[in-house]
């Protein structure tokens, strides 16, 4: 067996930057995602037909083609199509939070139907006005049903970020894939970046625990 | 102060109501009666417009409500509902949910919601449980929670949708004895109910519907002890 893992110690700040550099795009692109998807699963469940097509026509597209594809497209064709130098950072945000609201408006209709027609009908007999009802009554029910799998998009979307390695941004992967070209090892740089990856997953697993457990208060 | 002119409601090719009219003064209290599935909670929803009419005018104060140009939302403002499983806000405690529409939709603060709210808890017995979440309280206690809620709007009129028959047995009392109160500070209400002795207590006419018709509209005595349609003869029957 060869393995040396002390080769990789003058690497560790060089890799460890890499942390800041992948979460800075994966929350903005979990915001983004979120923002947008809670947008796009009101479009769903709206009575008005050209909304709910184009969220549907949107989801289709963002769901039935390869996130990499997606990437790709947005860091090369950009350039191509409108001469803007788009950013490694921006081309990352902008295909992760675009295809996150997908499957986050998904995520968020079931939610949104899955809330008893009770409540609408409560909200309305009240004479409480659409804008109030979603914010107040039906999202926050919604969300708390959701969660769970809120959750597990926010995690896959944390570990395909490495994906971004492959436009040259300098994330936790590239950097780790980085290290390992100067030193003529693979192993130890790319499992020192796995551990790193599992304990972002898992302390974001235990926030969502957390909050979950918080969300429960009423039950 | 309400009057439906031949209401009628059609779901897909199933015609459930079939014409109906009738009037409810300021202060009256009328009673919906009938077999189950006969229309009568299609007919209460058109009156605040859960429900659209598929024909047939509904006045409020002689204001045509069922005309297009009429914001529903006004319309509701004055029209508290009382449904027959609750539907108490779940993530709200017992006096968030009586303060919320009172504070979203007429713009009060929060001082003068909670004051409202607590007001009327006390008014349906239930002060003890203003922290609690609806699901911390047993189903007679969440329909006092419900009317406190509606009544926060200091609606004209109130309209409730069999609000007993999901109580056990030993809950109906609670919730019929604030009905009552209500009936007595002179609400002008709407009622849905298989609560024959309660109607006939409280009821200035009651209405039965049959098959979406509506059958007979008298005044309880005569309907209880002399019903004029051979319907419901046989409905009294079962039910009494
Ligand atoms: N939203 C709806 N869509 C289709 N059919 C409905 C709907 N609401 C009620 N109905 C039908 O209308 C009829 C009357 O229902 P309802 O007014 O609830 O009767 P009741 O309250 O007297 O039991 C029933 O046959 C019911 O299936
Ligand atoms: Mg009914």
């Amino acid at each position: 067996m060869n393995l040396d893992f002390s080769q990789i110690v003058p690497y560790i700040p060089f890799i460890l930057e890499g942390i800041g550099a992948t979460l800075k795009f994966v929350s903005v692109s979990i915001l983004a995602g979120f923002i947008l998807g809670t947008i796009l699963a009101i479009f769903k469940i709206t009575g008005f037909w050209p909304l709910k097509v184009f969220a549907d026509v949107y989801t289709s597209i963002f769901r039935g083609t390869p996130l990499i594809l997606q990437l790709m497209i947005i860091y090369l064709a950009v350039p191509q199509l409108t001469g803007y130098d788009i950013s490694a950072f921006l081309s990352a945000v902008l295909a992760f939070g675009l295809n996150s609201a997908a499957y986050v408006s998904e995520i968020i209709r079931a939610g949104i139907m899955a809330v008893d027609k009770g409540q609408t009908e409560a909200a309305k007999a009240l004479g409480v006005p659409y804008r109030a009802m979603m914010l107040n009554i039906i999202l926050p029910q919604a969300f708390k049903n959701i969660l769970p799998a809120l959750m597990n998009e926010f995690i896959t979307l944390t570990k395909e970020s490495a994906l971004v390695s492959t436009i040259g941004y300098l994330d936790l992967m590239r950097r780790a894939q980085i290290a390992g070209a100067d030193i003529y090892r693979n192993f130890e740089p790319l499992f020192f970046a796995g551990v790193i990856y599992w304990v972002m997953v898992t302390i974001l697993t235990l926030a969502g625990r957390y909050v979950e457990r918080r969300m429960r208060q009423s039950d | 102060m309400i009057k439906a002119d031949h209401i009628t409601k059609v779901f897909g090719k199933n015609e459930v109501l079939k014409g109906i009219s009738t009037t409810v003064e300021k202060g009256e209290v009328v009673t919906i009666i009938g077999p189950s599935g006969s229309g009568k909670s299609t007919f209460l929803r058109c009156l605040n417009l859960l429900e659209e009419p598929t024909s047939g005018q509904i006045y409020i104060n002689d204001e045509e409500i069922t005309s297009p140009r009429v914001n529903k939302m006004e319309i509701r403002k004055s029209i508290g509902m009382v449904f027959q499983h609750f539907h108490l806000f779940p993530h709200m405690t017992a006096l968030e949910n009586v303060m919320y529409a009172p504070q979203k939709v007429k713009g009060m603060s929060k001082k003068e919601a909670e004051q409202i709210g607590k007001n009327l808890l006390a008014r349906v017995g239930m002060t003890d449980k203003e922290t609690a979440y609806p699901n911390r309280l047993s189903g007679g206690q969440k329909q006092r929670v419900a009317i406190a809620r509606a009544l926060a709007m200091e609606p004209e009129i109130m309209l409730f949708d069999e609000p007993t028959s999901a109580l056990d047995p030993e809950m109906v009392k609670e919730v019929l004895d604030v009905m009552k109160g209500l009936a007595e500070t002179g609400m002008t209400m709407v009622i849905v109910t298989h609560e024959m002795n309660f109607a006939k207590e409280v009821a200035d006419k009651i209405l039965f519907l049959d098959d979406g018709v509506l059958l007979e509209e008298t005044e309880p005595n005569t309907f209880f002890t002399n019903p004029s349609t051979e319907r419901a003869q046989s409905f009294l029957e079962k039910v009494l």
